[in-house]
């Protein structure tokens, strides 16, 4: 009996996408965690870091306008994100989601 | 009736549950939209607002989800039989488990990513959400008890099982400095260390290491050291605290997070292990085990628990329904979530799944231990000895030896509570500084917040009964989760959106959990009044006593409050402006 080459071809790609997703789900369920504490880790210096360098925008003049202006090339990157973590409202409850 | 024919059960009520019921309120009320912007994508700051795959979220809050809740509720609960422990797992997971779970990500989700702190100041009233914080604290200092006091007491007094833990611990935070300072390899890292963590187990197995972890416990018959604690059971849960300070004040990468990735994997293989095990042994539930015992959970000689109605239902809290998940889902998930249309196999999924580990420990207790060895277990106070036994018979059929499979299971157990433990204690004291901080600036030190939160969790392992806290600590959860419901209830309802699939889940859990802890906070106190007690029992239920009545009138003031909401109008729909 000869083997149907489109359907073979379907099953292989099912089995692939259900790797694929078991893959996924055992990522979810090891270094992914990892993965997010590292994130946060990184976010919490790079928030700072644009704290100091750009404290003007916030009304926290740390270093002369002249050091900002030099620096506003590199940190424009970040402003988006921090500009969101620091406008976001915080509540007690959101320290649920793993480490405080 | 045949393990398998139990799992093919549990299998039929996944069905049922996910692709009937839970897909249509999807469908139907909800309607969720795919090409919505979910608040992982509008609020995307790299951080907690982030957009995940969905198989990797699922993959997520299933571990988030998953500790040792579904292991040793059922374990308890089969004392009123294995029927109704069965049915409450099964049908509440198909309707009130899931709809707590998915509902709290939805309401997350199409809230801007906002938790339940915040959810409640904005829906119910401007107390709701100290109440909640307050009732959240309690909620977990519950938890601490009743884990703590399974692993220091039961666990960890096991000769074969400390070294096996302390080496995971070690291994834990070798794999933490191979991963981040010396930069290995994540897969050579964890083959490396998953493969000494077992070594360490058996280690711990062998005679002479048993004999000094017996001398260490002061003999065989460890002495009694004050009220009805013995030595061994107060040096090891002052081990077990020591360990949580150090998980709640060292930085995440030195200790709580490597090592909870190392137990992820001893947890795992175990799971796996044990569900090839029954499969390949397909036996059946010995004839000797009741279906149904009595009302009262009285099984054999062991004491009574209590009525069936309510106390079942707090009893199996995880793998049914847990509050637990709600923080999870509206926290964490609901700020990841890539679509709006993955919310129902995150959620739901993972739920549906936990519900499955749920009957896999119930089959330990029923088919892996039998009627004559649960009964002398629990008898001796090793609850957690149950589960440890029954997977040590699951894996002993793919070869694995009991003398192994034994401590491997207690070893198994502690590294599941003490993930938990860590976070607890750590949300617990910022918790605290919270509170306190402006009265008692000293409190919001880490030292002292963390030393606060680890002395009173101490004061009630060391002074409160286990079966009381662990149903006080599931009727804290199942409020908990009932709150979550009422939320959920309150947020459809103020989007004009039918919401009885969440509101009466809610009233069963609600009117379940209150009487649960009136229930229990009756029978401590009527204990204490009738006399005979050791000192530290006294103590510790009266501790039990005052916060079973703490948490009922907190949850009924809130109650009150979203009832008064829930009277008010609904909001009226946007419309575009012209």
């Amino acid at each position: 009996m000869v083997a149907d080459p489109p359907r073979l071809s379907t099953w292989c790609e099912t089995l692939r996408k259900c790797g694929r997703a078991l893959r996924d789900i055992l990522y979810g369920m090891t270094t992914y965690e990892m993965v997010r504490d590292l994130r946060k880790e990184r976010a919490r210096l790079e928030h700072l870091f644009v704290l100091i360098t750009m404290g003007d925008l916030l009304g926290i003049p740390i270093l002369p306008p002249y050091y900002s202006l030099r620096l506003l090339p590199y940190v424009l990157p970040c402003i988006e994100g921090w500009r969101c973590c620091l406008l976001r409202e915080r509540d007690l409850t959101d320290l649920t989601d793993f480490e405080t | 009736m045949n393990a398998i024919t139990v799992l093919i059960i549990s299998l039929i009520g996944i069905g049922v549950g996910y692709f009937l019921y839970a897909r249509t309120i999807d469908r139907s009320i909800i309607r969720p939209d795919g090409s919505k912007i979910t608040p992982a994508k509008m609020f995307m700051d790299g951080v907690d607002f982030t957009p995940a795959n969905r198989n990797v979220l699922f993959g997520y809050q299933f571990k988030s989800v998953a500790a040792l809740g579904p292991i040793v509720g059922p374990i308890v609960a089969v004392r009123w039989g294995w029927l109704p422990a069965l049915l409450w797992v099964i049908l509440g997971t198909m309707f009130i488990g899931w709809v707590q779970d998915y509902g709290s990500i939805i309401v997350g989700v199409r809230e801007e990513g906002q938790t339940f702190g915040a959810l409640s100041f904005r829906l119910i009233s401007r107390r709701a959400r100290t109440i909640l914080l307050l009732f959240i604290y309690a909620y977990l200092l519950l938890l601490m008890a009743a884990f703590g006091k399974i692993v220091g007491f039961d666990l960890m007094t096991n000769p074969a099982v400390p070294l096996g833990v302390l080496l995971v611990m070690a291994l834990g935070m070798a794999a933490g400095h191979m991963t981040y300072k010396l930069k290995m390899d994540i897969l050579v890292t964890t083959g490396i260390v998953v493969v000494l963590s077992f070594v360490g187990i058996w280690l711990g197995t062998l005679g002479p290491i048993k004999s000094l972890i017996v001398t260490i416990n002061g003999g065989a018959t460890s002495p009694v050291l004050f009220g009805s604690v013995t030595w061994a059971q107060f040096l090891w849960s002052l081990v077990v605290l020591v360990l949580c300070y150090l998980g709640a004040t060292l930085p995440i990468w030195r200790w709580a997070q490597p090592i909870n990735y190392v137990a992820f994997w001893i947890v795992f293989l175990g799971i796996v292990g044990g569900t090839i095990g029954l499969v390949i042994w397909h036996p059946s539930i010995p004839a000797d085990f009741p279906a149904l015992s009595s009302f009262d959970g009285k099984l054999g000689d062991l004491m009574a628990l209590g009525p069936l109605w309510p106390l079942l239902f707090v009893t199996i809290a995880c793998g049914a329904i847990s509050g637990w998940h709600s923080l999870v889902s509206s926290s964490g998930t609901s700020r990841q979530l890539e679509l709006e249309t993955d919310a129902l196999y995150v959620g739901g999924g993972s739920m549906f799944l936990e519900m499955f580990l749920a009957v896999l420990s119930l089959l330990c207790a029923t088919v892996g231990v039998g009627y004559d060895k649960y009964v002398a277990l629990v008898g001796k106070g090793a609850n957690a000895g149950v589960f440890a036994n029954g997977l040590a018979a699951f894996l002993s059929q793919i070869g694995v030896p009991v003398s192994f499979g034994l401590p491997y299971g207690a070893v198994f157990l502690t590294l599941m509570a003490l993930t938990i433990m860590y976070l607890c204690v750590r949300f617990m004291r910022v918790a605290s500084a919270e509170f306190l901080g402006d009265v008692v600036p000293v409190i919001r030190n880490t030292a002292v917040g963390t030393i606060v939160a680890l002395a009173l969790s101490a004061l009630l392992i060391w002074t409160g009964f286990w079966s009381y806290v662990w149903i006080l600590f599931g009727g804290s959860n199942q409020l908990m989760a009932s709150l979550a419901l009422l939320i959920v209830s309150l947020w459809l309802k103020s989007k004009g959106k039918n919401y009885l699939w969440a509101f009466l889940p809610f009233i069963f859990m609600f009117i379940t959990s209150i009487a649960a802890l009136l229930t229990t906070a009756f029978q401590v106190i009527a204990a204490n009044l009738k006399g005979g007690l050791p000192i530290d029992k006294v103590i510790g239920n009266w501790i039990a006593g005052g916060l079973a009545i703490f948490l009922s009138l907190a949850a009924l003031v809130l109650a009150w409050d979203a009832i008064r909401a829930l009277a008010r109008p609904a909001e009226a729909p946007k419309t575009a402006q012209a």
